[in-house]
C-alpha cells in the first residue's frame, strides 16, 4: 500500500514540475527580454528612423538676435544646444522664427533642422568634445551664411513598424480573398471525391513545410525569377501561401459552426446556393473570419525566416512594390539582423519588447471575439 | 355575381404568377456557375502552391547532380565537410546534427509536454488552469527570433559555464531551446486528447479501485495515445525545420561529425539560412540541395502524421 503511495506521490511531484517549469520559463523568457530591452524602449525607439541621417545645411543668420536666456542659447540662429550623453551639440530648443526651420541642403532643397538633431560640424570648425560655450561662441561668430553639418539620430523603429504594417495589408489582401473562398467551396461545393482529398492534403502538407522553405522558395521564384528583388511584393506573395493553410482551416471551422438549418431555411425561400452563400452563410461566418485574419496578422508579425529572403533587411520604408526601394526589414526581420551584426541584446530586446506587446494585445482581441462569438452562438 | 367576379380576378394573377415562377433565370443560373468555379479556382490555388513549391524546390535542388560537372549524391550525403569556396559540399554531419538535436528535444519535450498537459486536464484546479493555459498559448504565439535572443542571452552562457568546450553554441543549447519551443505544440494536442477521453474511462477505473495517478497513466493516457502521437510527430516537424532560433546559437562549424552535446553542431536549416544570402551558381544550388533533403524529412513526418489522424478518423 504504502510503495503505492509512494510511487503516486513521485508522479503527482513530477507532474507539478513539469507544470512549473513550463510556466518558470516563460517567466524566464518575459523577464529577460523585459530587463534586457525595457530601458531602451522610450519615445525615441518608437517614433525615430533606425538609421542616422546626415545632412548638410546652409542657414542665414536672423537679422534681430532672438531674445533668450541661458548658457547654450545662440541669439543669431534662435536656438539653445546642450551636450548630450555623448558630449555631442544638440538642439534642446528651437525657437518659433528659427532660420533653421527654413534652412537649405547643398542640393538647394528645403531641410527643416527639428529639435533633437545635432550639430556636428559649423563652417570649419568640428563639433567633437567642445563645452557649449565653445560652440555658442563659434555659431555666433560664423558669417552668414552658415553652413552646418546636422545628424539626425537614428536608433529607432518607425521603418520597421510601417513596413510591418505595409506587409499585413499586402499579404492580407492576397491571401484573406482566396483562403475565404477556398474554405467555402471546400465546405458548401466540394463533393466527396479525388479532387477534394486532393485539395485537403496539399493543404495539410502546405501547413507543414518550414517557412526557410518558403523562403528558398521565395527568394528563388518572386525576387530573382520575376526579378522584384527583395521587396514587400515578393514578401507579402510568400507569406500569402503560408497563411492559406491557417485561413483555410479557421474560415472552414466557422462555417462548419453554421447549422445546416440556416442554409435549408435560405434555400426553402427560393434562394439560389451563392445567394444563400453570401447573404447568409457568410454574414454568420464573419467572427470566425476575422479570428482566422487575426491568426493570420500573429503569424506575419512573427515570421522571420522567408520574410527576410524575400523582402530583405534593410531598414527602410519602402517606397514602391518591388524594385530596389521596395526592400524592407520588419521588427522580427530586423531583431535576428541586430544580433547577427552587432551582437546588441539590449536593442534586439527592445524590439523584441514591442514585439511581444504587440502579441499579446492580437492574443486578447482574437479572444474577446471567440468570447462574443461563442456567446452569439448559444442564442 | 360579383363574387365570381373577384374570384376570377383573384385566380388570374395566380396563373400569371405560376409561369413567371416556371421560367428559368438563364443568366442567374450562368453566374452560379461561374461563381462556382472561381470559388474552385481558389481552392485549388492551395495544390497548385504546393506543386509549385515542390517543382521549383527540387528542380533547383537536383541540378548540380545531373549533367556535365556533377556532383556525386553519394559525396553529398555522406560528406563530413562543407566548404564552398573549395567545391566541397558534405551535409552528413548536419543530417545527424539536426536529427540528433530533433531527438534530444523530444526526448525532453514530449515527457514534460505530457505532464503539464495531464496537470491542465486532470489535476489543476480551475484558479491554476486560469494561470497556466493563457501562459502556454503565449509561449506558442512567440515568434522563433525571441527564443533565439533568450538562447543567446541566457542558455550559450549557461551551457557556455558548464561545459568542456570554449564555447557555449552546442547541441545542448539547440536542445534546450527546441525543446521549450515544441513545449506549446505538444501540450495544446495532449491536452486536447486527453480531453476527448470519455468520463466512462476514469469512472470504470475508479469503481475498480484505481487511484487518481494510476487512474490517469493506466486509462486516461493510453487511451489518448493517438493524439499524443501526433502531437509528438508536429513537435518533430516543429523542431526540424526550425530555423532561426536556432541559427544563433548552434555554432554552425564547416564539418566534423558532432560527438558530444557539447560539440558544435550545424542543422540543415541554419546551413540554408546562413548562406542563401550571397550563394551563387553550384553553391546556391546546394542550398537547394540541403532544401530537397530537409523538404523529404518533413515529408516523412507529414505523410506520417496524416496516416495517425487517418486511422484515428477510420476507429471513429
Amino acid at each position: 500500500m504504502s510503495s503505492r503511495k509512494l510511487k503516486d506521490g513521485i508522479l503527482q511531484g513530477l507532474i507539478y514540475l513539469s507544470a512549473a517549469f513550463t510556466v518558470m520559463i516563460l517567466v524566464v523568457i518575459l523577464g529577460f527580454v523585459l530587463y534586457k530591452g525595457l530601458p531602451g524602449v522610450n519615445t525615441r525607439f518608437l517614433t525615430r528612423m533606425w538609421d542616422s541621417k546626415t545632412t548638410f545645411i546652409k542657414v542665414d543668420k536672423l537679422e534681430t538676435p532672438g531674445t533668450g536666456k541661458g548658457e547654450g542659447y545662440v541669439p543669431s540662429l534662435g536656438i539653445t544646444i546642450a551636450l548630450d550623453k555623448d558630449k555631442k551639440v544638440e538642439i534642446t530648443g528651437m525657437d518659433s522664427n528659427s532660420p533653421l526651420k527654413e534652412a537649405i541642403n547643398l542640393k538647394g532643397d528645403p531641410y527643416q533642422v527639428k529639435k533633437e538633431d545635432l550639430i556636428t560640424k559649423a563652417d570649419i570648425k568640428v563639433f567633437e568634445k567642445v563645452s557649449v560655450k565653445d560652440a555658442v561662441k563659434v555659431l555666433e561668430d560664423a558669417k552668414s551664411p552658415i553652413k552646418l553639418k546636422v545628424v539626425r539620430p537614428g536608433g529607432g523603429i518607425v521603418p520597421m513598424l510601417v513596413s510591418t504594417i505595409y506587409i499585413i495589408l499586402l499579404s492580407l489582401i492576397i491571401a484573406a480573398p482566396i483562403g475565404i473562398l477556398s474554405a467555402i467551396y471546400l465546405n458548401e461545393y466540394a463533393k466527396p471525391g479525388k479532387v477534394l482529398n486532393l485539395i485537403r492534403f496539399a493543404i495539410q502538407n502546405l501547413a507543414g513545410i518550414p517557412s526557410i522553405i518558403y523562403g528558398l522558395f521565395g527568394m528563388l521564384v518572386f525576387v530573382q525569377m520575376l526579378q522584384m528583388q527583395y521587396s514587400i511584393l515578393a514578401g507579402s506573395l510568400t507569406l500569402s501561401i503560408i497563411l492559406l493553410p491557417t485561413i483555410i482551416s479557421t474560415t472552414e471551422e466557422a462555417l462548419k459552426a453554421i447549422p445546416q438549418t440556416y442554409r435549408q431555411s435560405s434555400l426553402g425561400l427560393g434562394a439560389t446556393k451563392l445567394q444563400t452563400n453570401y447573404k447568409v452563410v457568410l454574414p454568420n461566418a464573419l467572427p470566425g473570419i476575422l479570428v482566422a485574419i487575426i491568426l493570420s496578422i500573429g503569424r506575419i508579425v512573427g515570421e522571420s525566416a522567408a520574410l527576410m529572403w524575400t523582402a530583405g533587411t534593410v531598414a527602410q520604408i519602402p517606397g514602391a512594390l518591388t524594385g530596389n526601394e521596395a526592400g524592407a526589414a520588419t521588427l522580427t526581420t530586423k531583431l535576428y539582423w541586430i544580433i547577427k551584426e552587432s551582437g546588441d541584446l539590449n536593442s534586439a530586446c527592445s524590439v523584441a519588447v514591442v514585439l511581444l506587446v504587440l502579441i499579446i494585445v492580437l492574443n486578447m482581441i482574437s479572444k474577446q471575439i471567440t468570447k462574443r462569438f461563442l456567446a452569439s452562438k448559444g442564442r | 355575381m360579383s363574387m365570381n367576379d373577384k374570384n376570377s380576378k383573384s385566380k388570374e394573377p395566380g396563373t400569371d404568377m405560376a409561369s413567371v415562377r416556371m421560367k428559368p433565370n438563364r443568366v442567374r443560373d450562368v453566374i452560379e456557375k461561374i461563381v462556382e468555379t472561381i470559388f474552385l479556382i481558389c481552392a485549388l490555388a492551395s495544390v497548385i502552391s504546393v506543386i509549385a513549391i515542390i517543382v521549383f524546390v527540387f528542380w533547383k535542388g537536383l541540378a548540380p547532380f545531373v549533367g556535365d560537372n556533377a556532383y556525386s549524391v553519394w559525396a553529398f550525403l555522406t560528406g563530413t565537410k562543407w566548404d564552398p569556396g573549395n567545391e566541397v559540399f558534405g551535409i552528413s554531419y548536419m543530417i545527424i546534427g539536426s536529427v540528433y538535436a530533433t531527438i534530444g528535444a523530444i526526448l525532453f519535450g514530449v515527457p514534460i509536454g505530457i505532464l503539464t498537459a495531464v496537470f491542465i486536464a486532470e489535476i489543476a484546479p480551475k484558479s491554476l488552469v486560469r494561470i497556466v493555459k493563457p501562459a502556454i498559448e503565449l509561449l506558442a504565439g512567440i515568434p522563433s527570433v525571441i527564443y533565439g535572443a533568450f538562447g543567446v542571452g541566457i542558455i550559450v552562457p549557461f551551457v557556455n559555464a558548464i561545459s568542456p568546450r570554449p564555447q557555449g553554441e552546442s547541441m545542448l543549447a539547440v536542445i534546450c531551446v527546441l525543446t521549450v519551443m515544441i513545449l506549446p505544440t505538444i501540450i495544446n494536442l495532449t491536452e486536447a486528447s486527453i480531453r476527448a477521453v470519455p468520463k466512462s474511462y476514469r469512472e470504470a477505473s475508479y469503481g475498480l479501485g484505481a487511484s487518481k495517478t494510476q487512474t490517469i497513466f493506466q486509462a486516461v493516457v493510453p487511451a489518448a495515445k493517438s493524439g499524443i502521437l501526433s502531437a509528438t510527430v508536429l513537435g518533430i516537424g516543429r523542431a526540424i525545420g526550425e530555423t532561426m532560433a536556432v541559427m544563433m546559437i548552434a555554432g554552425n562549424p564547416i564539418g566534423g561529425i558532432p560527438t558530444s552535446i557539447f560539440d558544435k553542431i550545424r542543422p540543415m536549416t541554419s546551413n540554408i539560412s546562413m548562406e542563401m544570402g550571397y550563394a551563387s551558381g553550384m553553391h546556391q544550388e546546394m542550398l537547394f540541395a540541403t532544401g530537397v533533403v530537409l523538404f523529404l524529412f518533413i515529408m516523412i513526418v507529414n505523410i506520417t502524421l496524416i496516416k495517425i489522424t487517418n486511422k484515428v478518423g477510420d476507429k471513429g
